[in-house]
């Protein structure tokens, strides 16, 4: 596994130049160095997470399309589309949940490369979106005083459709350059229920793109994505930069 | 750096919660009876050694939970504040309920018979679904029949204080001895 190896090594290179980095700041910036060009563009992705849960996963189903535009030296703006069905069996509750998701949000990189390297520390928000339907398989009545006997198993088939929710999301992620212009990067978000249409006489225990809810508002969600960039332009590094970088050094 | 170390650290938190729901709230209620004095409709009074066997089941209802399975006072009650569970899949519960059960001379056996409409109602994630019930609208939801061989009621009066069986917290029927 080549790749994945170097993908380690990249980010223990990104951690250890952490480490080193007041080194860097001290040495650098000297007048005769020429001027320091950066690359511009899109990047597109898949989330190998969901694609992979999709084959030794029976009950889940998913895509996730990624992609990204550097908007700024630090800002990019991001977006996820996809697509999940996941049936969930607990205790009481067996239901199917279907539907298409999108996120669009902003990435702020808070790493800074030295050379000519593209790796990312980034922090960012999304809001999503999230059409769906979910469906009671089957259900067990909670019985505290099973006195008749346990309750049976109710098949019931019934599908709640044209359910909608909004969410924010936090996301903390970090990207490597493995090959030339192919990425591979993680992240870990933290979501937040805006909105939700609920079904009548049910709820919505698992929301595509946001995950399971907790405590009816809150989810987690991870991915693992391997993207391209499609380089677009090169800009200088802009002096205000420079000048800020100045200014640390002080 | 540091806010997304802390992320990081909240986020395996909570993956690692998963099945830690626990059923909290009040699922299926119960019928609720409470007995009062006959000739002082107002005071409640406790039954003597009442032993309750709804139609189907297969044993007594227990009311003594801490008394070992072969000792038979597991089956007596005596307070003025019956529970008696009623049948989720079915729209009849049938209950027999034997007073002075213990003695060989004064019991005596009565049978009611509950007629209600069960309802599922979603709870939540832990909990799924519990059922609530509707009894139907007097005369029709208790009916009142003495045993095969007769020996007289010992339910002597009986009413419905509410039709909607949604909680124990409250009284659903009263009877009078």
């Amino acid at each position: 596994m080549k790749p994945i190896s170097r993908f380690y090594f990249n980010i223990c290179l990104v951690l250890l130049s952490l480490i080193g980095n007041a080194q860097e700041v001290s040495e650098t910036k000297k007048d005769s160095i020429p001027l320091k060009k950066e690359r511009y563009g899109f990047r597109l992705g898949v989330d190998l997470f969901k694609f992979s849960r999709s084959f030794y996963e029976k009950d889940y189903r998913g895509l996730e399309l990624v992609g990204d535009y550097r908007l700024t030296r630090r800002h990019y703006l991001a977006a996820e589309i996809g697509n999940e069905n996941k049936t969930v069996d607990d205790d009481q509750l067996n239901f199917t949940s279907k539907g298409t998701y999108l996120k669009v949000g902003f990435d702020y990189n808070s790493y800074e490369n030295w050379l000519n390297m593209e790796n990312i520390i980034s922090i960012g928000l999304r809001y999503g979106v999230s059409s769906f339907s979910q469906t009671l398989n089957s259900f067990q009545v909670y019985n505290p005083n099973p006195y008749f006997g346990e309750e049976p198993i109710e098949i019931d088939g019934t599908q709640y459709d044209g359910l909608t929710a909004q969410w924010i999301e936090v996301v903390a992620g970090m990207k490597a350059e493995v090959f030339k212009n192919v990425f591979v990067g993680f992240s870990l978000r933290l979501n937040r229920l805006v909105t939700q249409k609920r079904p009548n006489n049910f709820d919505n225990l698992y929301i595509p793109g946001f995950n399971r809810t907790y405590n009816g508002d809150f989810g987690v969600g991870f991915n693992y994505t391997v993207s391209y960039f499609i380089p677009l332009y090169k800009a200088t590094v802009k002096s205000k930069e420079k000048k800020e970088n100045d200014k640390k050094k002080k | 750096m540091k806010r997304i170390l802390a992320l990081l650290l909240i986020t395996i938190c909570f993956s690692s919660c998963e099945k830690d729901d626990i059923c909290a709230e009040e699922t299926t209620p119960r019928l609720i009876i409470e007995f009062y004095d006959i000739s002082n409709p107002s005071n409640l009074k406790n039954v003597l050694n009442l032993k309750v066997k709804g139609e189907g089941a297969t044993d007594f209802i227990v009311f003594n939970e801490s008394l070992p399975i072969d000792n038979p006072n597991r089956y007596l009650f005596g307070g003025n504040k019956l529970e008696l569970p009623l049948k989720i899949n079915d729209s009849i519960t049938k209950y027999s309920l034997i007073l002075n059960s213990t003695s060989t001379t004064n019991a005596n056996e009565d049978f009611l018979q509950f007629n209600y409409t069960p309802q599922n109602v979603f709870v939540s994630r832990a909990c799924g679904y519990k059922t609530i019930f509707t009894l139907n609208a007097a005369p029709d939801g208790i009916i009142k029949t003495d045993a095969i061989v007769p020996d007289n009621f010992w339910i002597l009066e009986y009413s419905i204080l509410t039709t909607n069986i949604t909680t124990e917290n409250e009284t659903h029927i009263k009877i009078l001895f």
